[in-house]
């Protein structure tokens, strides 16, 4: 049961993730992209890692994606143009992607990985924020050193004028 | 070391994120005109960030932050090459006329943080702070090289900057990711005991995962073929932020990438009793000098091509990252010896050659080989600073630049015949380097006149060239004083 959970929201992230790149129209590769996030939300939280699930949806559905979708809507006249998927060298593309795709599943296969066992957390936002302030205390702080520069930077290439 | 008592050795960051936060609210009171004030208060946090690190001297290698960075003499030493960087950069930034007409307080805000990520950079011992203080300098550089507004390239270099950024990044972050499946830490001193507990069972995952770090580490120092962005970045950015750009991210990138493979796969010490025969299966070392030789053949190769100058010293410095890359495989404390002492040296002249072609861009305009025409009849000491720039990248004594060329090559040499092939391709580079350099020299020398400069004006940045270029000249007859620091700081946290 538990398989057919995993690659049902598998085949169902990636066949959005496939009308993301392939969609003709802009709106529709946005939407889809919400579909896709939706998907690697249900991953999450079939790994028993609910809270980032939930921040999963909160912040890329809830958040990014309806960024998206308004900034596609609020720009003239995007919707009628239509985006070319140009891409040149397809087939060189498609052997090396081939060739990464199979060393990737041999790797995946093959590897002795680092194996957890497995028992149901009860409570997983408790060892985040204790993760958070003790063992990942300096990241945790340049995090928000990362988020105040990039918000200056956001706001100086969004600024009018001089 | 505990989080509260690493603070004691966070004083440097400490300072330059004060700066930051005071910057931001002084900035609010500025108009626009007297924004470039900013610049001042930057300059202010930076000498004091500089002299606090000198004053308190190299310490004992120490883990911080329960192992997330550590504190060291090889972190202290390309800590105090970034600030030199950086502080070089806002004294220029001051006469650039690019900036000139908007505001630029966030400039300098900006500038500092991407400082405080390449610290971040240097000293990072955790997949975590390793991926982080990367994202902090290349979203920051992102805005940097974007900040001419309303100038076309300016815009497109920081697009591209972005595209590969992103991209790269990812990619890295796939194999950070493997790195940790393999292991279950993020810390590189635990990863590095439970690679040795998997024996050789994960040898195909391992070298997967490495290739792939190595994408976005590779994109940072601009080693072929991740350096696609380079041209078209140094090209867009501003002068100073060009300059800055080749100097002070590729150190820390270098360090990142000896600190990484030394504490991962190394032995005891920097590059000591090595234990990557452990990983015998995987041809790390012929990777990287391949990488070295590629990186090193490609960049001399299109930067004899070029026609604006600026474009040809973005090129020149892909190869540069090849010739300090060459002293990498060799795993020897004699070749990451050679690549600190070539950092310095490299750092000196090659911000000398940019901020020449920025003094002649603020006169003209432009930075193309033609305004260089005649340049020697014009402003002969000008004409002259830039013939030693140029003899010092190439590697010509009596300069700095070969000294720097002499170590690295020295390195390689000395690990013996397997190496020498790639000796012989440096060599090979450098004889293909003195064409182009030596072109600029001639264009400044024994071309008619059709510069449209009228007068230098001798002050601020033409200072700036002459400060850089006396030691240039110095540090290729004594040297001695550069070699001792850097001797001292060869020491590197190792758990």
């Amino acid at each position: 049961m538990a398989e057919i959970t995993f690659w049902l929201l598998a085949l169902f992230t990636i066949a959005s993730a496939v009308i993301v790149v392939t969609s003709r129209q802009l709106i529709y590769s946005a939407v889809a992209l919400l579909f896709s996030f939706i998907g690697v939300a249900g991953l999450y939280i079939y790994l028993w890692a609910d809270f980032i699930g939930v921040v999963q949806i909160m912040i890329y559905i809830g958040g990014i994606t309806i960024l998206i979708l308004f900034g596609i809507m609020l720009t003239n006249k995007i919707t009628s143009v239509r985006i070319s998927h140009t891409s040149v060298q397809r087939r060189i593309a498609a052997g090396g992607l081939t060739v990464l795709l199979g060393l990737l599943i041999t790797m995946i296969i093959k590897t002795p990985w680092y194996l957890v066992a497995a028992s149901e957390p009860t409570q997983t936002v408790e060892s985040i924020g204790k993760m958070l302030l003790i063992d990942y205390l300096l990241p945790f702080e340049v995090v928000s050193i990362l988020l105040l520069g990039a918000l200056i930077g956001a706001a100086t290439l969004a600024r009018r004028g001089r | 070391m505990t989080n509260l008592t690493s603070l004691n050795y966070l004083q440097p960051e400490l300072i330059l994120t004060a700066t930051i936060l005071l910057m931001i609210v002084v900035d609010l009171f500025y108009s626009a005109k007297k924004s470039r004030r900013i610049g001042l208060w930057a300059l202010a946090g930076l000498v004091l960030a500089f002299i606090y690190i000198t004053v308190s001297g190299f310490n004992i290698p120490t883990a911080l932050f329960l192992g997330s960075i550590s504190s060291d003499p090889f972190g202290i030493f390309f800590k105090v090459l970034i600030l030199l960087a950086t502080i070089m950069t806002i004294l220029v930034s001051f006469s650039e006329r690019d900036l000139s007409n908007q505001r630029v307080g966030e400039y300098y805000i900006l500038l500092v943080i991407v400082t405080l990520g390449l610290f971040f950079m240097v000293s990072a011992t955790d997949l975590i702070m390793v991926y982080l203080s990367i994202e902090v300098v290349s979203i920051m550089s992102f805005v940097l090289a974007g900040y001419l507004r309303g100038n076309r390239r300016s815009s497109e270099a920081s697009l591209k900057y972005v595209i590969y950024g992103a991209f790269s990044s990812g990619i890295m972050l796939f194999g950070l990711s493997i790195l940790f499946g393999l292991t279950g830490s993020t810390n590189f001193f635990d990863i590095r005991t439970g690679l040795m507990e998997l024996q050789n069972g994960a040898d195909l995952a391992l070298m997967l995962s490495t290739v792939l770090i190595f994408a976005g580490l590779g994109y940072k120092i601009s080693a072929v073929p991740f350096h696609y962005w380079t041209p078209d970045v140094y090209e867009g950015a501003p002068t100073s932020i060009t300059a800055f750009l080749s100097v002070a991210p590729k150190a820390a990138g270098m360090a990142l990438i000896i600190r990484f493979f030394n504490s991962i796969l190394g032995g005891e010490g920097v590059f000591t009793e090595l234990e990557w025969g452990t990983f015998s299966a995987i041809p790390w070392t012929q990777l990287l000098a391949v990488l070295a030789a590629v990186t090193m053949t490609v960049g001399n190769l299109i930067a004899l091509r070029q026609t604006s100058v600026k474009r040809m010293l973005a090129y020149s410095s892909i190869a540069h990252a090849g010739y300090m890359m060459m002293a990498l495989p060799v795993l020897s404390q004699q070749g990451v010896y050679g690549i600190m002492i070539y950092a310095v040296f490299y750092l000196l002249m090659n911000l000398g050659a940019f901020y020449v072609v920025m003094i002649i861009a603020n006169a003209t305009g432009q930075e193309d080989y033609d305004q260089f025409r005649g340049l020697g009849h014009k402003a002969p000491l000008l004409a002259i600073l830039m013939t030693l720039f140029m003899f010092s990248l190439t590697g010509i004594p009596p300069t700095a630049g070969f000294i720097g060329k002499f170590y690295l090559f020295a390195a390689v040499i000395k690990a013996g015949p397997s190496f020498y092939w790639l000796a012989i391709i440096g060599a090979l580079n450098s004889v293909i380097s003195l064409y182009y350099y030596m072109y600029v020299v001639k264009t400044m020398f024994f071309t008619q006149e059709k510069t449209s400069i009228t007068q230098i004006e001798f002050k601020g940045i033409s200072i700036l060239v002459i400060v850089l270029a006396i030691p240039t000249l110095i540090f290729g007859i004594y040297w001695t004083p550069i070699a001792d620091i850097v001797h001292k700081s060869l020491a590197i946290f190792i758990r």
